[in-house]
């Protein structure tokens, strides 16, 4: 069982839109998927038309499993599953710091988990906080969306500091990959000409700035599902392969 | 936690489209494109899944007629296209992704909640099989055996989805119209076909609503096997139907040429199951199973005495000798490499990996060996055997007396022909048993390997003996007797086991390729090592022969003979009984 993390210090990147992508992708090939909205904001739970509300919110999940059983959803698809999120979840890191071994609580609450699913995508939310560090513990690897300008790389270059000085720790294996891409803005060619130079280690898929992903919350589901435009649905096809690929996946 | 399946039989008065369209006129509904699954269902031989009550499907969808190239979704519903949605239909394309084939694993008593494992390659061997959930679940079960296809579901699927206010999926319905093939025979045939109620995660509510309105409208009856139980009877296969136990219902009363031949015909019904496995190699065990039932055979025919005509039991006993002996250099070979592990584990960890070479000679030889054991089963001598064997169990048998002295046309019956089975096997296992003793009493510290060999076949022949005529005894006091005579058998078996694989190291040392450089010095001197480990072994069974047979000699266990074959007692111990 793998655990993926969508994380991104910078809101508005695209890890959502990736998360439910990857997600219905790996589930297409049979592989027992589920998505935990960890962001209050409930952007994937949207997108599964599910509705972001946990019975005694992310205080019960931390707490019981049988919490956690019942708070499962499953979405339209099968094997593919959501835990959604809840607006309690802002309160997060607060009841994380209330617990024991407060940076080690999400890894606690997903290890029953592990045997039911083969790979958990988790889709958090911006910022560097208790939960992020949560997440750092728990994850294989982070996923993190990339716009190409220059206070995004600021951003990955600040992350990935943090996680040197985690050093000492298991940490999960940073994967930026260059999200919400416009071509045609000079700034974006030069920022991943320059990001190239400095030897950054980026994942060479990227995935296109585009309408029709901007209107995927029009259908409410991944576009992997429903669109049949190559143009569209190949880079994330293509970035599903590649982080299978970086991280041995069968 | 897996949320639950509900399967229906739909009967064949039911048209699928009406039912679909009665079904979406009174829920919000959408449609996903129907599918076509190709589902094949693997067991080994001897249903070893069957017999743990799980079923394994291979599954890919039918696409353009490529049964391999299923399009991305294909398990999990994409094709969210719905004349009643607002979604535009989809067309994933599944180029650049991987072929979605799927293990899985079902419990045939639970049509819900299946195992998956994806990316699996057509199912053989365990060890073939990629990491996951389906292969930690079936450690244990299979040993050396190969998963075969047994049949082949192909369904067709009209795929509903109730959805709540939201538009989201609450239930999934299913209606499939099915047919089954089977891989080996060709040929197709209709199936039930069914209508699946499967709940979604998290909405069991729905799912209590839509099976009440079903059951309300239509009056489904659920379905009253499992579908790949269905399919497999389907394709004419008889789960559980093979097993090279001995399992005889013989009549205490019934003369013994009549049981006899009931005994002959179940080895010959094994003999012949294997076959074809054994030819094209599936795996080792029909090898081992068609030599099992072989010696069962000669040693049926030379222990179960005097109810055939002598000159049909000679005849037959020397063509299945030869048959025993066309198919060992297989069977050795056979034993060599899967022991091989075990080999190495004897000799020190630095020393193991020397042995390589030798596993790569055995297995070079390997092929032409097996060309010749199915040359030797392709061939018209061994066509004839059985076609003979068939033909002598098949007549009917000489009539009860009737006055009438034998002639040059009509030999004499042979004498224990038409003795009741019971008293025959008495009288053989008896016999037996006293040579067994007499010949393991004679065996001192300084008797030779010959003797122990001899005491081993010996006692072969009782442990077949009982094992025929098991079930004209009270079950638990022979099945006794037949674990004392293993206990004796295993001790003579290292004894002897491990003196064949000595001998069997020191000719492939010696033989023309070896001293020509076939193997390397570091090989030959690990086999060595290993000859030296192998004698030490048969050292000590050995040295634990005389306490072994001193238990199965003991009064006791004499007693419990005399228990078992009733008040008359058995013979003194003599050198030679027969």
């Amino acid at each position: 069982m793998s655990i993926v993390a969508l994380y991104s210090i910078k809101g508005g990147v695209g890890k959502t839109t990736t998360a439910v992508n990857l997600a219905f992708l790996a589930s297409a090939e049979g592989r027992r998927t589920l998505v935990w909205d960890l962001d209050p904001q409930g952007a994937a739970s949207f997108f599964f038309r599910i509705k972001p509300k946990v019975k005694g919110g992310g205080r019960a999940l931390f707490r019981h499993r049988r919490a956690l059983d019942a708070a499962i959803k499953g979405t339209d698809f099968d094997g593919l599953d959501l835990l959604p999120a809840d607006f309690s979840y802002r309160h997060l890191d607060l009841q994380l710091d209330q617990r024991k071994k407060p940076k080690r609580q999400l890894k606690r609450t997903l290890k029953p988990l592990r045997r039911e699913y083969d790979l958990i995508l988790l889709d958090c939310p911006p910022g560097i906080s208790l939960l992020s560090e949560n997440v750092f513990a728990v994850a294989d690897a982070l996923l993190v969306p990339l716009i190409p300008t220059t206070l995004s790389v600021r951003t990955l270059e600040q992350l990935a500091a943090f996680l040197d000085d985690e050093k000492a720790k298991k940490v999960p294996r940073l994967l930026p990959f260059y999200s919400m891409v416009d071509a045609r803005k000079a700034l974006h060619r030069t920022t991943m000409d320059s990001v190239s130079d400095q030897g950054l280690p980026v994942l060479n898929e990227t995935i296109p700035q585009t309408v029709k992903i901007e209107r995927m919350g029009l259908h409410r589901m991944p576009i992997t599902a429903y669109d049949g435009d190559e143009a569209v649905v190949a880079p994330y096809r293509a970035l599903w392969g590649e982080v299978k690929r970086t991280l041995s996946l069968p | 936690m897996s949320p639950p399946t509900i399967e229906y039989a739909i009967p064949a008065t039911v048209e699928h489209r009406a039912l679909a369209e009665a079904i979406a006129a009174q829920h919000l509904c959408s449609e996903n494109p129907p599918l076509r699954l190709s589902r094949r269902i693997y067991d080994t031989f001897d249903w070893r899944l069957f017999a743990a009550d799980l079923g394994l499907e291979w599954a890919s969808t039918v696409a353009s007629g490529a049964a391999t190239d299923a399009p991305v979704g294909a398990f999990n519903g994409i094709g969210m296209g719905s004349s009643r949605q607002t979604a535009p239909p989809a067309s994933a394309s599944p180029q650049g992704s991987a072929p979605a084939q799927l293990l899985c694993l079902h419990s045939l008593r639970d049509p819900a909640a299946p195992i998956r494992q994806p990316f699996a390659p057509e199912p053989g061997f365990l060890s073939e099989l990629p990491n996951g959930v389906v292969r930690e679940r079936l450690e244990g079960l299979l040993d050396i055996r190969r998963l075969l296809p047994m049949a082949e579901l192909i369904s067709t699927q009209i795929r509903l989805r109730l959805l709540n206010e939201d538009g989201k999926t609450v239930v999934s319905v299913v209606i499939e119209s099915n047919r089954v093939r089977c891989p080996a025979a060709g040929g197709e045939a209709d199936l039930s076909a069914r209508l699946r109620l499967k709940a979604v995660r998290g909405y069991r509510h729905a799912f209590a609503l839509a099976e009440r309105w079903l059951q309300e409208q239509f009056a489904l009856e659920p379905a009253d096997q499992h579908q790949l139980l269905e399919a497999l009877r389907g394709a004419g296969q008889h789960p559980g139907g093979y097993s090279s136990k001995l399992d005889y219902r013989l009549d205490p009363g019934e003369r013994a040429d009549s049981a006899a031949k009931a005994i002959h015909r179940g080895l010959l019904r094994t003999l012949e199951a294997n076959i074809e496995g054994t030819r094209a190699n599936l795996d080792s065990e029909f090898l081992h199973d068609l030599r099992v039932a072989t010696r069962r055979t000669r040693s049926a025919l030379s222990q179960i005495k005097d109810v055939f005509p002598a000159e049909e039991v000679a005849d037959f006993k020397e063509r299945f000798a030869w048959l025993q002996q066309v198919t060992g250099p297989t069977r050795d070979l056979d034993v060599y490499l899967l022991d091989f592990p075990e080999l190495e584990r004897r000799l020190p960890p630095s020393l193991g990996a020397d042995l390589k070479p030798l596993q790569e000679l055995l297995a070079g030889q390997y092929e032409t060996v097996q060309a010749d054991l199915a040359r030797a089963l392709g061939s018209r001598r061994f066509r004839e055997l059985l076609r003979d064997w068939r033909g002598f169990l098949d007549a009917p048998l000489p009539s009860a007396p009737g006055g009438q002295p034998p002639s040059e046309d009509r030999p004499a019956r042979p004498k224990r022909a038409l003795q009741p089975i019971k008293r025959v096997a008495d009288q053989r296992i008896r016999k037996m048993l006293a040579r067994v003793r007499a010949e393991g009493s004679a065996i001192t510290d300084a008797s030779p390997p010959e003797e122990l060999h001899e005491l081993r076949k010996s006692c072969k022949k009782l442990r077949y003996l009982m094992e025929f005529c098991q079930s004209l005894y009270e079950p638990a006091r022979i099945r006794e007797q037949i674990k004392q005579t293993k206990v004796l058998l295993d001790n003579l078996g290292r004894f002897q086991d491990t003196a064949v694989q000595a001998q069997h190291l020191r000719d492939t040392a010696e033989s023309a390729g070896c001293l020509e450089g076939g193997l390397p010095p570091v090989t030959l001197l690990a086999m060595g090592a290993l000859i030296g480990q192998l004698i030490d072994e048969q050292r000590r069974a050995r040295a634990a022969f005389s306490a072994v047979f001193d238990g199965f000699n003991s009064d006791a266990n004499a007693a419990r003979f005399d228990a078992l074959l009733g008040e008359s007692k058995a013979p003194q111990p003599s050198a030679k009984a027969d």
